[in-house]
């Protein structure tokens, strides 16, 4: 290998060009050209086997050289080299690769940052608002609920969920228990174990535990199954065959939901209390009777009430996110994903949201 | 530009390929090859060769075990009975690395694509060379752009797959299946869901990777017109049987009259269909 000005400098390949030399060609060829010959001449002729990334390296070479303005030519071009290249362009392989999109400035990065999640808030509004004219205005209109899908639904997400839903209840009531009473016992006054686990049960821990499971379980499952279907071109074939997709996947699943918050949430209730008083009983010295007593004075109807209507809220809220980023999908199997997960943090979020406005809302109605 | 010389596959594929000679020797065998799912037979004793070099084609009606016998060839789905072998080596009862190794040997192109999706169509080609060697970055780049530049591609290389069409898909995909320049390319249905032109291009894809490079194509298809434009040589299923294997013009040229209803596109009336009303009309 030798630079000089007169003749152009020069580079022999060996007899391999393949995978194995690759980087090193890729040195020679770095070093030539950091020189900054006029010519550079690349001699292939005792090259007897190559595969493409050895032309690849060539065909680099070239690119390279003809950014600094320098001309390359090849000598002792074989037969199989010719046809392997007949298979391309040089010169489109060798010019400018196309720039990789430009970094986007930072309004548009605040923009895409900030347009998903409103498109995905307003999406959410459009799948209430359809749920809503499906359930209340379309059985005027002559066309039925399906009940049949909606059983199969509620069997789906209650049935499924029911194991877990007891197992956290029974277990979030003893531990509240175990809390209120390390707490009470220094006043002496255990006896409130019973409104502490009956409250906190029946109005806040009771629907949200129960809205979080279903937004990991249900939630999640719907979004990634609607999404599937999005990308397998089957929501398109629904509608194509003049089947609203709200109307048959959506209410269903949205109905199931709610259905099944409150059936859950009823369960978790019962299930949750009997935890408490089962430490009571067991471990704080509390006669049965005494802890139904005060459970009978500390629970109201309107915290029933207040409690039924938060879990349908939290089981719609549920149905319909799951089934509305899943209707929104896009860009394939990525795309299912991100619904998916969407659907949880943004199920969750709305859950709280929502019973901050209830909690207020009951306070402000029962001052 | 060099134009496209007539070129004579096999003495140039011995240069670039020394251990690509003669399309004589077999390279792959599959050996009475039974495949069952629950209490479907698919495949029924298949034994059939596939020689270096050549371009094979496994043709046959719908549901006749074409797509799983190319699973089978191809190290994805181990047969119930019966070996693949690829040089003498059973690939189902070859070690992990063994089996990764002649993977690495394989290339194949999936009717769908099936490109990653989150990645851009020149990462995706970059990614079997990124995995599998350890090449400077810039080199892997060059060789991916280049394997784009032969499927006509390099326009589309920093497009996401969901951008392109059936058609560019499939071409991506078949840039990828050769991204290692493999002895051996599988192709499902290359030509399935694709306008006549964008399907002859794909056809012409085949046939010069297989002449300059002397690749072993494999190439399942329903496509008689394509089948005979590529085919070296020809095996036709029926229901999970070999019903004819040979050079193309012999099985083109067949007397036996399943393969004839086959390739002169004759519909089957044993079927009966609408024959029976004709019984029991009253006139």
């Amino acid at each position: 290998m030798t630079a000089t000005l007169a003749a152009p400098a020069t580079i022999v390949v060996g007899k391999s060009l393949d995978r194995g030399s690759a980087a090193a060609l890729l040195a020679a060829l770095d070093r030539e050209l950091r020189g900054k010959p006029q010519r550079l001449v690349l001699d292939l002729g005792e090259v007897a086997s190559f595969d493409s990334a050895g032309l690849s390296t060539v065909v680099e070479g070239m690119r390279r050289a003809r950014e600094q303005g320098i001309e390359v030519r090849l000598r002792g071009l074989s037969q199989p080299m010719l046809d392997f290249f007949s298979l391309v362009s040089i010169d489109r392989l060798a010019g400018k690769p196309p720039e990789p999109p430009e970094r986007p400035s930072f309004v548009l990065r605040v923009g895409e940052f900030v347009e998903p999640k409103v498109d995905g808030l307003l999406g959410v509004l459009k799948t209430a608002t359809d749920v809503l004219y499906a359930l209340f205005v379309l059985p005027f209109k002559g066309q039925r609920l399906r009940f049949d899908r909606i059983a199969m639904e509620i069997d789906h997400c209650a049935g499924g969920a029911l194991p877990i839903i007891l197992l956290i209840a029974f277990l979030m009531g003893l531990i509240l228990a175990m809390q209120a009473w390390v707490q009470l016992r220094i006043f002496g006054c255990e006896i409130y174990v019973a409104d502490m686990v009956g409250v906190s049960v029946v109005s806040e821990i009771g629907p949200l535990m129960t809205a979080i499971a279903l937004a990991a379980r249900s939630g999640s499952s719907n979004a990634a199954q609607l999404g599937s279907m999005v990308v397998g071109e089957e929501i398109d074939a629904l509608k194509q065959m003049g089947i609203r997709p709200e109307s048959f996947l959506v209410v269903p699943k949205v109905v199931a939901c709610a259905v099944s918050a409150v059936m859950l949430t009823g369960i978790f209730d019962i299930v949750g209390i009997c935890g408490g008083a089962l430490f009571a009983w067991g471990v704080a010295d509390i006669e049965w009777l005494a802890f139904t007593a005060q459970l009978k004075q500390a629970l109201h109807f309107a915290d029933f009430a207040f409690a039924t209507g938060k879990s349908l809220t939290f089981g719609a809220i549920i149905g319909t996110v799951g089934c509305s980023l899943g209707l929104r999908v896009q860009g394939g199997s990525e795309g299912v994903g991100r619904a998916t997960t969407n659907a949880v943090v943004l199920g969750i979020f709305l859950i709280i949201v929502i019973d901050a406005v209830f909690v207020t809302v009951q306070r402000l109605l029962l001052a | 530009m060099t134009a496209m010389q007539p070129i004579s596959g096999a003495k140039n594929a011995a240069i670039l390929q020394p251990q690509a000679r003669r399309k004589t020797d077999d390279l792959m065998r599959a050996v009475a090859l039974t495949s069952v799912f629950g209490d479907r037979t698919i495949l029924q004793g298949v034994d059939l060769a596939i020689r270096r070099g050549e371009v094979f084609v496994v043709m046959g009606p719908s549901g006749c075990g074409k797509t799983t016998l190319l699973r089978h060839l191809c190290g994805l789905l181990p047969p119930t009975l019966g070996a693949v072998t690829v040089d003498g080596q059973d690939i189902y009862r070859a070690s992990q690395d063994q089996l990764q190794a002649l993977r690495r040997r394989t290339g194949l192109s999936f009717q769908g694509g099936a490109l990653l999706g989150s990645l851009t169509v020149l990462e995706n080609v970059m990614l079997p060379l990124t995995e599998n060697t350890d090449l400077p970055r810039r080199v892997i780049e060059a060789t991916a752009r280049m394997k784009l530049e032969m499927v006509g591609l390099l326009h589309a290389a920093h497009l996401l797959p969901s951008s392109l069409s059936g058609g560019m898909k499939k071409r991506a995909a078949i840039a990828r299946a050769i991204a290692l320049d493999p002895e051996i390319v599988f192709f499902d249905e290359p030509s399935a869901g694709l306008d006549p032109i964008t399907a002859a291009e794909v056809d012409n894809l085949i046939c010069k990777l297989n002449k300059v490079f002397g690749i072993t194509m494999v190439v399942v298809t329903h496509d008689l017109p394509s089948a005979y434009e590529i085919a070296d040589r020809i095996v036709v299923l029926q229901g999970g049987r070999v019903a004819a294997l040979g050079p193309r013009d012999d099985v083109w040229n067949s007397p036996d009259p399943r393969i004839r209803d086959f390739i002169e596109r004759r519909m089957n009336e044993s079927s009966g269909r609408g024959m029976d009303v004709a019984t029991m009309m009253e006139i």
